[in-house]
């Protein structure tokens, strides 16, 4: 039997309560998703799409109030295997209504409490994340290279002062930030988007963690930049044979550095596998019917038509409140036939197995 | 073809480096833009792209007088409008409009979308009648491709590509002529931006619109535009056909932007990805661009790059000519 995989997500849902609409917004629907030790996991989908969100409720950042959670997310830690979201069950009563929920009643504090008490030793230790916008993440007040230091003492309370600056030092080399002996001391404020998030991946990487979750890291920096911090990621995988999963809409990032890719739409996974599989269309093999759409918007040469055209999805993201009860693609669907309509439009697909590796929610592919 | 429809000479915008003091004797300045030519011309598109930074959103600030030039000229429709007081600019204002980056901050939240086209429609035609002014709303909507129920909503009600979409239509209520777009789809996902790329574009044909098309997404510009110019720290380093730019770059700049689109694992150059990573101040003599060159250093640093008196300059250009500022352009 194969080695339990590193992260397993299985059957994630994640609740918001929208005052405005007096509802349950669905985010996260059902989401099954698993890292193997050592992979990279890249993850796909446009705003809206719950990729974000998926990340986050891993990592017990959803606030208890107004965020529901229910599901099972294990985690192979150090010192062994850890359930990361404690039995909602025991704190929340869920009332159901075909699959949405209606109301809950719930013990928020003592939940809160729960889960910060298993994520305190996760955090940093075992999962760091780099978020968007790393100029919003580091301290304005503080120098880059205390701010590593004391991610770096916070996690190991032993290091004294002076060997945290050195493992500080050591980091801010291994990122590859330019004269780090005075980079060391500059505020954020001094450093260019490029370096902040260099300083950034280095506090990340400070705790020593097994896994890294990177949300967005090359959005909103410049192609040049970009192409850089991509490569330093690159690298830091090779070198450092950390597991990592990578989230962005930019899939040109995301082929760069993935292995296997999943590709998520209304709150659901619709497509996981290798990477070569689904980010290369080829005949021959099946990808779900948004995958290849989304594919083939990316501005290229071959995706323009003769009157100048791009190819475009037509239609929008579908609403999460009033979740249309088949396929989410359905509206935007080009690629199934009138035979098959009935079946999208009024029942669910199931996520099936192409191969053995490769899973896809389409009906196109199961009876 | 007669004179290009908008014209720039050696436009430049100084910004005082200090705070207050500045106002006193002179002051340290820097150049955001210095010294650019540009044209564009009837029913064309000009990239311009570049990193953030080098001053392309100030460039189209100041074809608006949005920011005000420190020298040079901008001439619209034969007409130099540089200096123009605000009194006699204002018929401009309705050729010449400005498509924003930032979606949220352009429309405003407590208006609803009937509202929001009335109002530009009223301004700019006074002697329309009520019942003509909203038949003139839904037909902007029905240019964008929106439906008529979205009237009623309100932005916050709307997504990110209708929201553009909304912003699109405004920005059509008063019949420009010229569209400054900055970054129009830089906070639109991968599908909602081909819609929204495809609709400039029909707009363009159907009502024979001009765009100076700002954007630092490469692909994007290389589709859309029919001719790229590319912005180095103030000054223009490259211009000329969207394919040749694309294609066969002259500027060592043009080519390190392109190469870095696409993610190579380990770019078998090693000093170019160092190069490229450099974040360096702007040199004080010679070309900007040295630091970061890689045909610079390959070529053992020849002094005529750093030379003060010999910043390589940009060659005039009509007729969409390729032309480089350069001392050892690519020849590819």
């Amino acid at each position: 039997m194969s080695p339990a995989p590193h992260l397993l997500i299985e059957d994630l849902h994640t609740y918001f309560y929208s005052s405005e609409r007096h509802a349950f917004i669905h985010s996260v629907d059902g989401v099954d998703l698993s890292v193997a030790k050592g992979e990279t996991l890249g993850i796909v989908g446009e705003s809206g799409s719950g990729k974000s969100i998926t990340m986050l409720s891993v990592m017990g950042l959803i606030q208890a109030n107004p965020g529901v959670l229910k599901g099972r997310v294990t985690l192979q830690s150090k010192g062994g295997s850890v359930d990361l979201i404690p039995q909602i069950e025991d704190y929340v009563e869920l009332e159901n209504k075909d699959q949405s929920i209606v109301s809950v009643k719930k013990d928020t504090v003592s939940w809160r409490k729960h889960i910060e008490r298993t994520m305190k030793s996760i955090r940093g230790k075992e999962i760091s994340m780099i978020f968007q916008n790393p100029k919003a993440a580091l301290n304005p007040f503080t120098t880059v290279g205390k701010q590593i230091v004391e991610m770096v003492r916070l996690h190991n309370p032993s290091e004294t002062e002076k060997s945290a600056r050195e493992k500080a030092m050591y980091w801010l080399e291994r990122v590859k930030i330019d004269d780090p002996v005075n980079r060391f001391d500059a505020f954020p404020g001094d450093l260019s988007g490029g370096m902040c998030q260099r300083a950034m991946v280095a506090m990340a990487l400070a705790s020593e963690p097994s896994l890294l979750i990177a949300d967005e890291p090359t959005t909103g920096l410049d192609a040049t930049i970009q192409a850089s911090i991509v490569q330093l990621l690159q690298e830091l995988k090779t070198d450092l044979g950390i597991t990592m999963i990578l989230i962005s809409h930019d899939i040109s990032v995301i082929s760069a550095l993935s292995d296997k890719v999943a590709v998520m739409y209304g709150g659901q996974v619709v497509e996981h596998g290798p990477a070569r599989d689904i980010l290369e269309v080829k005949d021959h093999v099946k990808n779900h019917p948004y995958t290849k759409a989304l594919l083939s918007s990316i501005p290229d040469e071959k995706n323009v038509l003769p009157n100048g055209h791009l190819k475009s999805i037509e239609g929008e993201v579908p609403d999460t409140i009033d979740v249309p009860c088949g396929c989410r693609f359905v509206e935007r669907c080009n690629a199934y036939d009138a035979g098959l309509k009935t079946k999208c439009v009024n029942a669910r697909p199931r996520l099936v197995n192409i191969t053995p590796d490769h899973r896809v929610r389409c009906w196109l592919y199961q009876e | 073809m007669g004179a290009p429809l908008l014209q720039i000479k050696n436009l430049e915008k100084r910004f005082s480096k200090r705070g207050l003091l500045s106002s006193f004797g002179n002051a340290e300045t820097v150049a955001a833009v210095d010294d650019i030519s540009l044209y564009v011309n009837e029913n064309e598109t000009l990239g311009l792209v570049g990193e953030s930074g080098c001053g392309k959103t100030t460039t189209g600030k100041m074809i608006l007088k949005l920011a005000t030039a420190s020298a040079g000229q901008i001439i619209y429709d034969d007409i130099d409008i540089t200096r123009m007081p605000e009194k006699d600019f204002r018929p401009y204002r309705s050729s010449i409009q400005m498509i924003f980056q930032d979606l949220d901050a352009a429309l405003n939240p407590k208006m609803k979308i009937r509202d929001i086209l009335k109002e530009a429609i009223k301004i700019h035609q006074k002697e329309l009648n009520e019942e003509q002014v909203e038949a003139r709303a839904k037909r902007l909507l029905e240019l964008v491709n929106l439906k008529q129920s979205k009237m009623n909503s309100r932005p916050s009600e709307l997504s990110g590509g209708e929201k553009r979409r909304v912003g699109i239509a405004r920005v059509l209520a008063v019949e420009p002529k010229f569209i400054v777009a900055d970054e129009p789809t830089s906070a639109l996902d991968v599908s909602i931006q081909a819609q929204v790329v495809n609709l400039m574009q029909d707009l363009q044909k159907e009502l024979g619109l001009s765009y100076l098309f700002i954007s630092h997404d490469l692909p994007l510009v290389e589709i859309l535009s029919h001719r790229i110019a590319v912005m180095y720290l103030g000054r223009i380093v490259e211009t000329g056909k969207a394919e040749q730019i694309a294609k066969s770059p002259k500027h060592p700049y043009t080519a390190m932007l392109w190469s870095s689109m696409n993610h190579q694992p380990q770019s078998a150059d090693k000093k170019a990805a160092e190069l490229m990573n450099l974040d360096v101040e702007r040199p004080k003599t010679g070309c900007r661009f040295a630091p970061r060159c890689p045909v610079f250093h390959s070529n053992g640093r020849p002094s005529v790059c750093t030379d003060p008196d010999n910043e390589p300059k940009l060659p005039v250009s009509q007729n969409d000519d390729h032309v480089v500022a350069c001392h050892f352009p690519l020849n590819r």
